[in-house]
Formats: C-alpha cells, structure tokens, sequence
C-alpha cells in the first residue's frame, strides 16, 4: 500500500496555508495516518428544521467510526458540515485539533465518498480517481491511480466514462476517487449500498485493511447494521438530528440505553412494568412486575431503577420448551423472568427460527431459537420462556417501546 | 471490448449509440420513428432542398445580349462565381471577421452571464427568472428599431462617446458613429441573448454535486471551474457559438444601419443590393451559395474539433 505523499509543494497541501499558529503544518506530520475529529455543540438548520441538533462527537484518530441510523435523521448532513460542503448553524469542528470550522472544503484533509457517488461524466475512470491527486500535484498519481483502480478491480474500465459502468461499478470508482488520496479522515457515505454481497463482503475487508495500514480515520456511514458492527471500532445510532448512543457495537447491541437503539439494532422485546423491589436500595437485582409477570433486572443495566421501567431482552437470550418441560440453563427461579405463552407464528431461516409468542399482558415476544436438531414448535403450541437475568436490561419506562420498530 | 472502448473517438460513440438503438426495441419503433420525422422531412424537402437547387440553378443564369435590366435566361454559367469572388471577396472576408469577432465578443459577455444566473444564483428563482427577462426583453421590440438605438447609443453626442472622451479612452476627434467597431458592437449585442441561452439551459442542468466533489477533492473554484464547469458546458457553447455566427455572418441590418459605405460593408448588404436593387440575379444567388458552403465548411470544420468528445 502506497504511503502518503511526502513531495507536495507547501501550497498544494490543503490546510497549510491557513495553519492556525501553534499547530504543525500538514507537510510536516507523519508520513501517514489520520487525525482526531471533534465536534462541539455541532448544530445544522435549515429553514425550520433542524437536520442536526446540537451534537458533541468526539472520533480518535486513526479509528473506524460508523454511523448508524435512519432515512433521513441527518447522518450525511453530518459528513457534510464535516467535509466543509455544509456550514454548522452553530458549534466547532476540529480537525487534528485545528478548528476547521470556517474553512473552505477543498483545504481540509478531508475527502468524501458521496452516497450519490457524484463521479465527473466528462472523465474517465481513471481521470475521476487521479482527480485529487493531481490537484495536490502528487507526483507519482499515475501509480497510485493505477494501485488504487486495481484494488477495487476496475483498471480494466480505466479508459470507460462513469456513464457505461453498471451502479456498483462507479461506486467502486467514488470509493477509489476518495480513498486514494488518504486523506486524514475519509468520510464514506454509504459507500458499499450498491455492490453484491460477495463484492460487500471482500470491500469491507478491503477498506478494513486500508483504514489500519494506514491508520486513517474513517467516518462511515450505513444502512446495513451487520456491515457497521462488524467493521467499527465504535458507532453511534442517530435519530432524528441526535446521537441516541455511542460506544462499541457489541455495547451497543448488549446494552442499549434508549427504546430506539434497542429497536432499531436488532431486535428487542420491550416489557413496560413497575419497579416493585430494590428500587431505592442497593441491592444489585432489580425486580420489575409486568402485568403480574415478576421480571428481573441488574441495577448496573437499568437506566431507571424507580418507577415506570422497560425491561427488555434480544430473543436470541430466551429459552424456550412446551410448557410443563424443565427450563435450564436459565437461572430462573422463583417464577422470576419466567412467563408462559403461546407460539403464533413460526419463521424458520435455517440457521435459526424466529418464534411469536403470545404471552398474556405483555403482548408478543419475539424468540430465536438455534437450530440444534430439536423438534420445531408448532403454532397453537402451548410454551414456557426463560432468561436470565444477566441478559435483560432496563430502559427509562416513559418513552415509546416500539420506538425505532421498523425503522428503516 | 475494453480496448476499443479506450480508443474510441466520439464519432465511434455515436455509431455505437446508433448501433445499439438500431437492434433490439429498433424494429417496432422504426416505422412510427419514421411516420414521426415524415413532416419535417416534407418541409425540409419544399422549404429548404427544392429552393437550394433553385438558388444553385439560378446562380448559372445568364444576361442575353440586348436584355433588359433583371432579365436572364437558364445556363450553366460558372463563371460567375469567378466575377463575383472577385469582386466581393473583401466583403466575404470582412463578414466573416465581424461576425466571429462578434461570436468572441458575445462568449465572453455571455458565458458569465449564463453562469451568474444559473449557476451562481441557483435556488433563487425570483431573481433568476428577473434576468432572463431583462436579458431577453429588449428583444420584444424590432430588431431594425433596436439597431437604429445603438446608432444613438454610439452617435458622436452620445453619452457613451462623451464619457469616453471625457475619461480620456477615447481622442477628441474620433468617432464610433458608422465604424467597423459600431458594427460588431450591434452584432454582438443583436446576438448575445443566443449565446446566452443555450449556455444557460446546458449550466441550468448542471449537477451541483459535481462542484462539490471537485471542492472535496482538493480544487479550489477557480479549478473547479476549469476542471469540470467549463469542459462540461462545452455543448451550451458550441451551439450559442453556432447560433452566434452563422446569422451574423449573413447579417446586413447591422452593417447597414451601423456602418458606412467604404469598409464596413457586409456580404449580407452586397446580396440584398445584388437582390433587391441592381436586379443582379444570378451574382446575389452565387454570392449566397457561396456563403452557404463556407459557413457549413467552417462549421463543419469548428464542429469536428470541438464537437466529438463525448460529450454529457
Ligand atoms: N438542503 C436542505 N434543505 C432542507 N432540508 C434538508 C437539506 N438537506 C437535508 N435536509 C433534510 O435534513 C434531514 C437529514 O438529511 P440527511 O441527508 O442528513 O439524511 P440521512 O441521514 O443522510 O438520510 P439517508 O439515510 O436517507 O441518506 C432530512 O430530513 C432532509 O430532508
Ligand atoms: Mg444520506
């Protein structure tokens, strides 16, 4: 993999020239590697709506960041205020801890993957991918057009116009276009949407490879939440102009603070009840009634220990047997996170089968059970569900359980 | 199939285009294709075809001996394109330099003027539709009566003429009044609204995400001008260019109105005169066709070299 250029003269470097004092030009940094990406109080309006509310981010260099979230909840106008195409409303944006806030976007170490690919028609491919480099007056950018076509298999289309390639083609073009400059952040924007699964699958190893060779920072946005867990370090769900959640995505998906990050990143089942035991104390076990059904949950996973709560748990942590069968491996006992219901509905995926069961006052819950040799169940079937306890996690009991159900 | 493809020139692109539109989904549109373009083929043939062969037979007429003035009889005389190449080709020359300083002169006033309202004002509408309307209104009134304006506009006590002198741009003896420079300036004023045009309507469609991608990759406006606005409204240009000079070139209102008798004349005004005045039939329709043919020479010519790139 190439290195970043060392040979650009001062004024082709974008950023250099407007230096704030204090901070190193860009020609003199490290050959290569990404730079931290801060923004303060963050905040994008247009008209009368706000795109973006205010947001505190703050992405160490060098990490893959993925952002998750919605249509429309303001995840490209964020990588657009980042890129410079959009001003903020209001807040700060630095970049390697210089504030780039007012500056233009073709002199931020920035470059973008546009989710509309935006690839220049009266170029070729090849003049599209060295377009950047050429602007920097990169000296080899014949080579590395060339290495950076090759890596995502179209310098046999080096010569075509972005018109007479298919959509997943003149992806791969905007991809190399932004990732053969190397830029301090690259802001990808739902980069793979286009391509195969196959295709998927060997260009998320690819920018994978790239982002920690080179130790970029990547900002990257996507539909597809096993695409975001699998490749991030760390994600952010958005909606509705706001961060609900940021961490680690198996934080995320273990341990979601808000009905929305619980709904939206896999699936949960939300139970709403009252605190009925534990609350004000310290006892580490809280217990919850749902409709007469006792549920338990630890107080270091509950964002609300008193009052109103929503206790819930991902159906793959359920067990399930005909009702009167023993439960085990579940560490319920006393009747605690024990319920019993009916199958309604049977789905069998193959790896898994997505169970409905109707249990009485807390609705359907949904249970994934591995497919290990059992007997399916049968929908009429009379069943007995259990979890432990570990699993399950509390939610402030105020907002909507089916917030972020279905969403898109 | 890749190779190919590289080499390719833009004619190749056509006649692959044309190719692949001629297999497939080609046979069942053909024929209404054709019923479609049957019209216009009529008109073309009575309107334009029949009248050239007129024009061409009528430039080989000759003046029998003892006839009266406007009286000629069918022959095959090419002799007189000699004579009348010879005796206008100053006039030819001059129409054509006119004409193309005006096309020069028109680009530069209005390719910024396409740009500012459709690029730069993009999203304001208001004020969009307010400078179409000023950049075409003057063209509701009569293009003789507009012309005979810029001859005030340019007389020797007009403010123009006055401010000049006062600012010292111009010698107090000098005048703009019937000059070859009042001619091009009528010329390109007549015709700046067809350059503008074409140059708008190619920019209107230009897609704003492009600039953007060019800012992000590095290009400063300037650059992002050169790289992509500009090679992308190549197409707005050469037909604003067309549209330009080839009426200008034929033009004879500006000259006559503008100009003076010694050398401002224009090929248009020796064909009207040929035409209208000394009754020289055969010499007004040589000179004609004769300006037909370069104009579609050049044409041809602007048309290959700028023209084939495969153009958006
Ligand atoms: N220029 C604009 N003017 C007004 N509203 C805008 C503008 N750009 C975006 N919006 C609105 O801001 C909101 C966020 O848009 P944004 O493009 O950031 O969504 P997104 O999260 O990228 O969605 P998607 O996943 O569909 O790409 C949307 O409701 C959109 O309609
Ligand atoms: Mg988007």
């Amino acid at each position: 993999m190439g290195q970043l250029p060392t040979t650009t003269s001062p004024e082709s470097i974008p950023g250099t020239d407007l230096a704030a004092p204090g901070h190193q030009p860009a020609g003199d940094r490290p050959a290569a590697g990404g730079a931290e990406l801060v923004l303060h109080r963050v905040r994008k309006q247009f008209a009368d709506f706000a795109a973006v509310q205010a947001t505190d981010l703050t992405v160490p260099a060098g990490e893959f960041f993925a952002l998750l979230g919605p249509s429309g909840c303001g995840k490209t106008t964020t990588l657009r205020m980042v890129a410079g195409l959009e001003t903020p409303t209001a807040g700060s944006i630095r970049i390697g801890g210089r504030d780039v806030t007012s500056l233009p976007s073709y002199k931020r170490p920035v470059n973008t993957v546009f989710q509309s690919y935006a690839l220049f028609p009266h170029m070729t491919v090849k003049e599209n991918v060295a377009f950047g480099l050429r602007r920097r007056r990169v000296r080899d950018w014949r080579g590395r057009t060339e290495e950076f076509l090759r890596l995502v298999e179209l310098h046999h289309l080096a010569d075509r116009r972005p018109a007479q390639l298919s959509g997943g083609q003149q992806q791969r073009v905007a991809l190399a276009r932004g990732l053969v400059n190397q830029p301090e952040i690259l802001l990808l924007d739902e980069p793979l949407g286009a391509l195969d699964m196959k295709l998927r699958r060997q260009m998320q190893s690819e920018l994978k490879r790239i982002q920690a060779e080179v130790g970029l920072t990547f900002i990257h946005v996507t539909h597809d939440q096993e695409e975001a867990m699998s490749m991030a370090d760390r994600m952010a769900v958005m909606n509705k102009g706001r961060i609900e959640q940021i961490g680690r995505p198996e934080d995320l998906y273990h341990l979601p603070r808000t009905a929305f990050v619980a709904n939206f990143l896999g699936r949960s089942n939300l139970m709403a009840g009252t605190v009925t035991r534990g609350g004000g104390g310290t006892d580490p076990l809280l217990e919850v009634n749902a409709s007469g059904h006792r549920l338990a949950v630890h107080r270091d996973r509950a964002v609300s220990t008193t009052g109103e709560v929503l206790v819930g748990i991902r159906p793959e942590k359920i067990h399930m047997r005909p009702a009167g069968a023993r439960l085990d491996g579940a560490t319920a006992d006393g009747g605690v996170n024990r319920v019993a219901g009916t199958v309604t509905d049977v789905a069998f995926t193959g790896v898994s089968t997505e169970y409905r069961v109707e249990v009485p006052g807390l609705g359907e819950l949904g249970v994934f059970a591995q497919n290990r040799g059992e007997d399916l169940m049968r929908p009429g079937d009379a069943v007995g569900l259990a979890w432990d306890a570990a699993h399950a996690f509390g939610l402030d009991g105020r907002q909507d359980a089916a917030a972020g159900d279905g969403a898109v | 199939m890749t190779s190919r493809v590289a080499g390719r020139s833009g004619r190749q692109a056509g006649f692959e285009r044309a190719a692949a539109l001629a297999d497939g989904t080609a046979q069942a549109r053909g024929r209404a294709g054709y019923g479609l373009v049957g019209p216009g083929l009529v008109y073309l043939l009575v309107f334009f075809v029949l009248p050239v062969f007129t024009l061409l037979a009528t430039s080989l007429y000759v003046k029998p001996p003892g006839a009266e003035v406007g009286q000629f009889v069918p022959a095959l005389e090419f002799g007189n394109y000699a004579v009348v190449l010879g005796g206008y080709w100053p006039e030819l020359l001059r129409s054509f330099g006119f004409a193309l300083l005006a096309t020069v002169l028109c680009l530069v006033i209005g390719y910024p003027m396409a740009y500012l309202i459709a690029v730069r004002l993009r999203g304001r509408a208001f004020v969009q539709g307010l400078l179409l309307v000023l950049l075409i209104a003057p063209f509701f009134t009569s293009f003789v009566l507009r012309t005979q304006a810029w001859k005030q506009i340019l007389a020797d006590e007009g403010f123009l003429v006055q401010a000049l002198k006062t600012l010292h741009l111009m010698p107090q003896g000098a005048s703009l009044a019937a000059t070859s420079v009042a001619v091009v300036a009528g010329l390109t004023y007549n015709f700046l609204p067809f350059m503008v045009l074409p140059i708008y309507a190619n920019l209107q469609a230009l897609d704003h995400r492009l600039l953007e991608a060019g800012r992000d990759l590095y290009g400063s406006d300037l650059t992002v001008f050169r790289t992509i606005t500009l090679p992308i409204s190549v197409p707005g240009v050469l037909a604003g260019t067309l549209l330009t000079f080839i009426p200008a070139s034929g033009d004879f209102v500006n000259a006559a109105i503008l100009g003076n008798n010694r050398n401002t004349t224009m090929i248009g005004q020796v064909i009207d005169s040929k035409f209208m005045r000394v009754l020289d039939y055969p010499g007004a329709a040589a000179l004609s066709f004769i300006l037909m043919v370069t104009i579609l020479v050049l044409v041809t010519l602007y048309v290959r070299r700028f023209g084939t790139r495969d153009l958006v």
